[in-house]
């Protein structure tokens, strides 16, 4: 189990470095010059390279990558290009509205998708399984950008209950939040029905129905439990994208999170910045992977046993 | 009623979900959840008397003397003054001072009447000094540096008085004295006016708690402004209709702004601009460097029908980039007319036909309505026989490939151009990217010629004559098709009053907005 682990974060570590790596290269190839964006076309070119100095950038790109290795062992992220503040500052702002964001989000997704996905899978062909995917099939179907105006309109400018957009206050959280959560739990209630179903067809179910265990013991202690794995992996790696920022949600509903500023980020093209937040994201969804890792093994002694 | 009467009989707690299904009444969860979150507003709602104003983009940053950005400007129009501000037809006017000429390269500004900072010490000469000093010192790389790099020497006279001393005689001089002056005292402690702004405007700064939320507070009667960042149009005009937010100016597609009118819940106010947007050219083009090419394409435009059912008719066509109202504007100059036969006789005389038609790569950003008006142009040239080819791309690679000269033909406009110096930076030969703006390579003796001439015109009427000329020049040998001016729009809830709208789209209305709440007693407002 340990040297799972181990091997676990070392090649988390790896993925983590390759994904920096790579963003610096990339975000150093396109095209967009932040110091033209800083001083405007009509600098001169002197100041075009004393800022360009003073930022670093003028120094060979394997210089400034070693640099920016090196900084990293510090945990020192550097500075924004445009607001000349310190990144963690500013990741430190953004990031509980981010949190705040896909925690609400998860919770509904988690409220929504369990019943459906049992509920189809226990009554399969009934009209409650066709109703219920339908409706998944929709959450699906209907991207974020269409979703997050569309019940913007019903429950804030129709029926005036909930603020359009913004961070002011709980009510703000719900509209963004069911915006999130209800994609998430298209996805996860088709995987609910799925594994449950799979599950339920087993031969230790149909022993267990044998003994005469009641329908709901057979569903929730042995049927649930064994079809709980897949689900989990697929909440861990939709947790790691909720954490990283709903880029498109957070947009629409102007919500400061990490998702607008590294949107904002890139159109300035602010490369500390852009690489913090993608460092940020990767290694989040790294985290949030590792941690699916151990709580699959924790839940399938299959798992936990061939660690030994 | 016998739901209800049922209802208690059902046994608690084993039950207790049961019980609303049970019931037969879904209503009540419903309405169980309308109060929660009626509750969880009310909890939220802003209790505070706020003006509050929707932005597209926030301000980068509140130092006047290190902004560019439009919206940085805006705000710090409101919090600092500067010692020169320009007039409806954007000659240079006294704001803090009066200026007087002591000879071509020595200017003295007298303060006029007495300002206080918002810290409380009164404005003098030294902040003037210590402003401008610090923009010309190297080591801040202010990008204001580049047009002030003319001034050799600033010498405080008295407390009223300073003097501006520059290395070469230029009649523009005063149009440059534009920046917010701040305090020298913290400027000295290096301050960070950046996120704690101190001016002597009408407004002071009172918090910036978050990136998009900033509020200030008008000096003369305690009014509080919030200003908001809502980046999507959609979301800005939803909030506009909830009443979430009172005012919002620019940055909405046309049919946004027809659907606000149409609704009667906000007032819409138009009000003329000086944004002027054009077709630029490759002058080293094969194809697009004949200038036969380039009046084809401007005698191909339907400009009246593009503003009428594109535009929502928020715009006024162009023939130059200063308008006819600016001092140095020519009145004289027709709008080229659409013509679509001369357009073919002219593609006809540079040697393109049906079966070898003229081929045009043309940029633009890859904002959803500058590429729909990238459409209509690409239509309307297909109509002459010019087949366009539209490349829309992010705006730092567009604007990259567009400095770099890597275009046959783009579109952009010319934001608050108010000093006519613009010419010698964006068309004079010696302007070719990375010295100005020339990004065409446009080169043109006689224009350089009376570029040269007008530059160093000191009196007015003669330089505005020279300029007049030479818009003629532009016009006729097209290294830009002018479009149109766009106009700019206040959206405002009924109950908001006195906003007037700046040509440059400035928000020097807020300093005369209130809110009526007359209006909103009546139910008129939110």
């Amino acid at each position: 189990m340990l040297q799972q682990l181990v091997s676990r974060l070392l090649s988390a570590g790896v993925v983590i470095i390759g994904v920096a790596t790579l963003v610096f290269l990339l975000i150093h190839l396109v095209p967009g010059d932040p110091v033209e964006v800083m001083l405007g076309e009509s600098a001169q070119a002197a100041d075009r390279d004393s800022l360009r100095h003073e930022l670093g950038l003028d120094k060979p790109v394997a210089e400034q990558l070693m640099n920016f290795y090196g900084n990293l062992l510090h945990l020192d992220l550097g500075m924004s290009l445009h607001s000349k503040r310190a990144i963690t500052e500013v990741l430190g702002e953004r990031l509980p509205a981010t949190i705040e964001l896909a925690v609400a989000g998860m919770v509904i997704a988690l409220l929504l998708a369990f019943p459906l996905g049992i509920l189809a899978a226990i009554r399969k062909d009934s009209a409650w399984d066709s109703g219920s995917m339908t409706v998944s099939l929709l959450g699906v179907s209907i991207p974020n950008f269409v979703m997050g105006p569309l019940l913007i309109l019903v429950f804030a400018v129709w029926a005036n209950l909930l603020p359009v957009s913004g961070r002011e206050g709980p009510a703000s959280l719900i509209l963004p939040a069911i915006t999130l959560g209800t994609a998430l739990a298209s996805v996860l209630s088709r995987m609910v029905r799925a594994s449950l179903l799979e599950v339920l067809n087993e031969d230790y179910i149909r022993t267990a129905r044998a003994k005469g265990l009641a329908e709901r013991v057979v569903v929730w202690r042995h049927g649930m439990r064994s079809a709980m794995l897949p689900v989990i992996t697929l909440l861990g790696l939709q947790l790691g994208a909720l954490l990283a920022g709903a880029v498109i949600t957070e947009t629409v509903f102007s919500w400061p999170g990490i998702g607008l500023l590294t949107i904002e980020a890139i159109q300035t093209r602010d490369y500390p910045v852009v690489q913090a937040c993608v460092l940020l994201i990767s290694s989040t969804y790294v985290v949030v992977n590792t941690l699916t890792d151990v709580m699959y093994a924790w839940l399938d002694p299959r798992i936990r046993m061939g660690g030994r | 009623m016998n739901n209800l009467l049922r209802c208690p009989r059902v046994p608690f707690p084993r039950l207790a979900l049961g019980r609303v299904v049970d019931c037969g009444s879904p209503w009540r969860g419903f309405f169980v959840l309308c109060g929660l979150l009626s509750l969880l507003v009310a909890c939220s709602a802003e209790t505070t008397d706020k003006l509050r104003f929707g932005m597209a983009s926030a301000p980068v940053t509140l130092d006047p003397r290190l902004a560019t950005d439009a919206a940085s400007a805006r705000i710090n129009r409101l919090l600092y003054d500067s010692l020169v501000d320009f007039d409806a037809t954007s000659a240079p006017v006294p704001a803090l001072a009066r200026w007087q000429m002591l000879d071509t390269t020595h200017y003295r500004f007298t303060l006029q009447a007495q300002r206080t900072f918002h810290h409380g010490k009164p404005l003098t000469a030294n902040d003037v000094k210590a402003t401008y000093d610090y923009i010309l010192d190297k080591s801040h790389v202010s990008p204001h540096r580049a047009t002030l790099s003319l001034i050799k020497e600033i010498i405080v006279v008295d407390d009223r008085t300073v003097d501006f001393v520059i290395d070469k005689p230029d009649p523009l001089f005063p149009n440059y004295l534009v920046v917010g002056i701040v305090p020298a005292d913290l400027a000295a402690q290096e301050h960070t006016f950046n996120k704690d702004p101190v001016g002597s405007g009408p407004f002071k700064f009172i918090a910036w708690p978050e990136d998009g939320r900033l509020v200030l507070e008008r000096v003369q009667d305690a009014q509080q402004v919030e200003f908001l960042k809502v980046p999507n149009p959609t979301v800005r005009v939803l909030k506009m209709l909830n009443g979430e937010i009172d005012m919002t100016q620019n940055d909405l597609l046309p049919e946004l702004v027809d659907y606000l009118r149409n609704t009667g819940a906000v007032q819409v106010t138009t009000g003329p601009g000086i944004n002027f947007s054009y077709l630029g050219f490759n002058a080293e083009d094969p194809v697009v460097g004949k200038l036969l090419v380039r009046q084809a394409i401007a005698y191909a435009l339907d400009r009246a029908t593009i503003i009428k059912y594109v535009m929502g008719e928020t715009a006024r066509p162009a023939s130059a980039i200063l308008p006819p109202t600016h001092w140095a504007g020519n009145p004289g100059l027709q709008t080229i007319p659409y013509d679509p036969d001369k357009a073919r006789a002219l593609l006809a005389q540079a040697g393109f036909s049906a079966a070898q038609p003229a081929r045009i790569t043309y940029k633009t950003s890859n904002d959803p309505f500058r590429v729909r008006l990238a459409t209509v142009i690409q239509h309307q040239l297909r109509q002459v026989g010019i087949e366009v080819d539209i490349r829309s791309y992010d705006w730092g690679t567009f604007y990259g490939d567009i400095k770099a000269g890597r275009f046959q033909m783009y579109s952009l406009s010319w934001v608050g151009i108010k000093s006519p110096d613009i010419f010698s930076y964006a068309f004079h030969s010696k302007s070719m990217p990375p010295e100005g703006a020339n990004r065409g390579r446009f080169r043109n003796t006689e224009v350089d010629h009376l570029i040269d001439a007008a530059q160093v015109e000191p009196d007015r009427d003669k330089m505005a004559q020279d300029y007049r000329q030479l818009q003629a020049i532009l016009l006729r040998e097209l290294p830009y098709v002018p479009l149109w001016y766009e106009d700019h729009y206040v959206v405002t809830r009924n109950d908001i009053h006195g906003y007037v709208l700046a040509p440059d789209g400035n928000y020097d209305g807020l300093i005369t907005t209130i809110r009526d709440h007359r209006d909103r007693l009546a139910g008129i407002g939110p």
